[in-house]
């Protein structure tokens, strides 16, 4: 219906347009130019500190842009009622708060806000989008636990549970898997992947854009990777295309082997050997120094 | 997975929800709910022991009569000296309850209350400052201490924005501004008229001594005029008990909402402020129990406000009868039971709980 953006990758409603970003006067990111792909996983990658939470932030109007634009549809998003925004972009940020003492289905129900007024709070479409967005989840079971109970993993489900809830065709996951044990980032994982393929009737999944820190798990569950480095963009495209050791180098400083991962066959980074310490020379006698 | 949708329907847990007209759909805590109705009741016995005791016992049945407007012979006693003065008491607890609750659910902060936080101060020092240059009409008087309670909230906003409000920040600076403005009060008094200075300590205590009809009228039509306000409050308050980000990304204006519910149990405050001067930790206690009893996951209106006017009542029958034949002001009174409570919060706070979040 909307103007979207065409980009190398398919089509793209969501895009940023020379897009800066700053805090106070330190400038993060450059002039980024960026289409998310429709219907598939994004997700950035690089150092600490280049700016890929800030993008992800600003992709979901968190932070205004200091130039360029954030386009929805082709609308800057500074255009665009927040309300209206919320229906089609839902964002979790990296530590989110819940209010004390609520309850896991109270929580997840909030994520209906956008799609409520104050004489309709409740509806059949709210019902249904809280049942399965707790069921995909898999927190059904805890709907009348107080969330300051759960542990960190339930946790984190429930608060995606919350973002499903609000049934956007956009997804914005800030860093879901940090304090998750290796178990429960492969199920946050590969919920994301689901809710990226396609229906069993066809209609295309949701777009999901992600910052991951660990980048064998974004090289897995790619399917569009966007490496950044002090606040640009140096690669990005098909996992397989972009992680090379060269770029491992660039981005990361860091000598690497890119070995085909064993279960996916998507380039799995092995940096080099462990420090170990110099073989040790025999012990020179050295005279005025006891122990 | 998905097929199990079709199973349980799930809805937020102790919730119902209740069909207004055919669009009308609202969701109700059942628990809010009967503690709403048992405050009701307890209110209700509360304002009946109000009119029945006093220099000389009112039977309940006289009391009814009076209040249904049949003849009795209790007509002076209950309606013309008790009566007026509890409605007052009973309105400036709700203004409080609600006031209390909105901003402490702003500030993200139980200890945020009018009073700590300068509006009850801001009021004091305009209203003592004008009772010093001569000014000493009961009737006017309100009016002052409303403009300054608001004025003081309005300096505590700006000096806590920093492109948004730090709901920490908000709440120190509020502490601060109140000292403030207590010193400013301190220097109008020591430069006033002995007199002037007496009265307006009464008045800077709280009490409900003299006040009736004249003063519950404009209080009354404050509140119904703000009803429809403190209704959209109920369910905006439920967006900022969550952290920014999610809040924004949820679709809500959180600069606007925060402002409109702070704006709101400012007015509230400083009109209760105005009527009986302030009434310390109303606004604070209020809230917190009425959360406590309720347990959802804001601080209930409602609740708080019946809880208010529970404890302005009963504090203002207990400071009349407790020492009798002297009457000690209603403040006086609540400063006594919500100061250790205010001793215990902090303490609590210190032992690491999340409590003040943000």
């Amino acid at each position: 219906m909307s103007p979207t953006t065409d980009s190398p990758h398919g089509s793209a409603r969501l895009a940023a347009r020379a897009l800066t970003l700053a805090y106070e006067d330190r400038t993060v990111v450059h002039e980024l130019d960026l289409a998310v792909p429709d219907g598939q996983v994004t997700v950035i990658v690089g150092p600490n500190a280049c700016g890929k939470s800030t993008t992800l932030r600003a992709l979901g109007r968190l932070l205004k842009p200091r130039g360029g634009a954030v386009l929805l549809d082709g609308t800057e998003l500074a255009r665009i009622p927040t309300k209206r925004i919320a229906q089609s972009i839902g964002l979790l940020p990296q530590t989110p708060v819940a209010p004390e003492a609520i309850t896991v289905s109270d929580l997840v129900a909030r994520g209906r806000q956008p799609h409520q007024s104050w004489w309709q709070q409740w509806s059949d479409a709210d019902e249904r989008a809280v049942t399965d967005a707790m069921s995909r989840t898999d927190v059904t079971a805890l709907a009348e636990r107080s969330v300051d109970e759960l542990s960190g993993g339930q946790r984190q489900r429930v608060w995606i549970a919350m973002a499903l809830a609000q049934e956007t065709d956009l997804l914005l996951l800030d860093e879901p898997t940090t304090y998750l044990d290796i178990a429960h980032q492969v199920e946050v994982l590969d919920l994301v992947r689901q809710l990226a393929s396609p229906a069993a009737d066809g209609t295309r999944g949701r777009t999901v854009v992600t910052v991951l820190h660990d980048l064998n798990q974004a090289a897995r569950y790619a399917d569009h990777l966007v490496a950044m480095k002090e606040g640009r963009i140096v690669a990005e495209g098909r996992p397989g295309d972009v992680v090379t050791a060269g770029l491992v180098r660039e981005v990361f400083g860091l000598e690497a082997v890119i070995v085909p991962d064993p279960v996916t066959g998507s380039p799995l980074v092995v940096p080099g050997a462990p420090w170990t310490p110099a073989p040790v020379p025999a012990p020179a006698p050295t005279p005025g120094k006891a122990l | 997975m998905s097929e199990s949708s079709t199973a349980v329907r799930v809805r937020p847990a102790g919730y119902s929800v209740v069909k207004a007209g055919p669009r009308g759909r609202f969701l109700l805590h059942r628990r809010a709910s009967v503690v709403a109705a048992a405050l009701v009741v307890l209110l209700a016995v509360v304002c009946v022991a109000y009119l029945c005791v006093g220099e000389s016992f009112v039977a309940p049945g006289e009391v009814v009569k009076v209040i249904l407007g049949q003849p009795s012979s209790a007509e002076l006693v209950v309606g013309t000296l008790r009566l007026p003065r509890m409605v007052v008491g009973l309105l400036v607890g709700v203004a409080f309850g609600i006031a209390g609750a909105l901003i402490q659910t702003v500030a993200r902060n139980p200890l945020a209350s009018p009073d700590i936080i300068g509006i009850s101060q801001g009021a004091s020092a305009l209203t003592v400052g004008a009772m010093t240059f001569g000014i000493t009409s009961y009737t006017f008087l309100p009016y002052l201490s409303v403009v300054g309670g608001i004025a003081a909230a309005a300096l505590v906003y700006v000096f806590a924005w920093r492109g948004g409000l730090h709901a920490t920040r908000f709440v120190l600076i509020g502490i601060g501004i109140a000292i403030a403005l207590r010193s400013v009060t301190t220097l109008f008094l020591t430069k006033g008229d002995y007199l002037v200075a007496q009265q307006a300590q009464i008045w800077m205590t709280g009490s409900l001594n003299g006040r009736g009809w004249p003063e519950a009228a404009p209080l009354a039509w404050t509140l119904l005029v703000l009803l429809p306000a403190v209704a959209w409050a109920a369910r905006a308050q439920r967006t900022v008990t969550m952290d920014d980000d999610t809040a924004t990304a949820l679709g809500v204006r959180l600069g606007r909402v925060r402002l409109g519910l702070v704006a709101l149990g400012v007015v509230l405050a400083s009109v209760a402020t105005g009527t009986a001067g302030p009434v310390d930790f109303v606004a604070l206690l209020a809230p917190q129990i009425a959360r406590r009893m309720t347990r959802t996951a804001q601080i209930p209106l409602l609740s708080s406000a019946l809880l208010g006017a529970v404890i302005v009542v009963l504090g203002d029958l207990l400071a009349r009868r407790l020492f009798s034949p002297t009457e000690l002001p209603v403040g006086v009174l609540t400063a006594a039971v919500g100061a250790p409570y205010l001793i215990w919060l902090i303490i609590r706070g210190h032992r690491g709980r999340s409590g003040g979040t943000a």
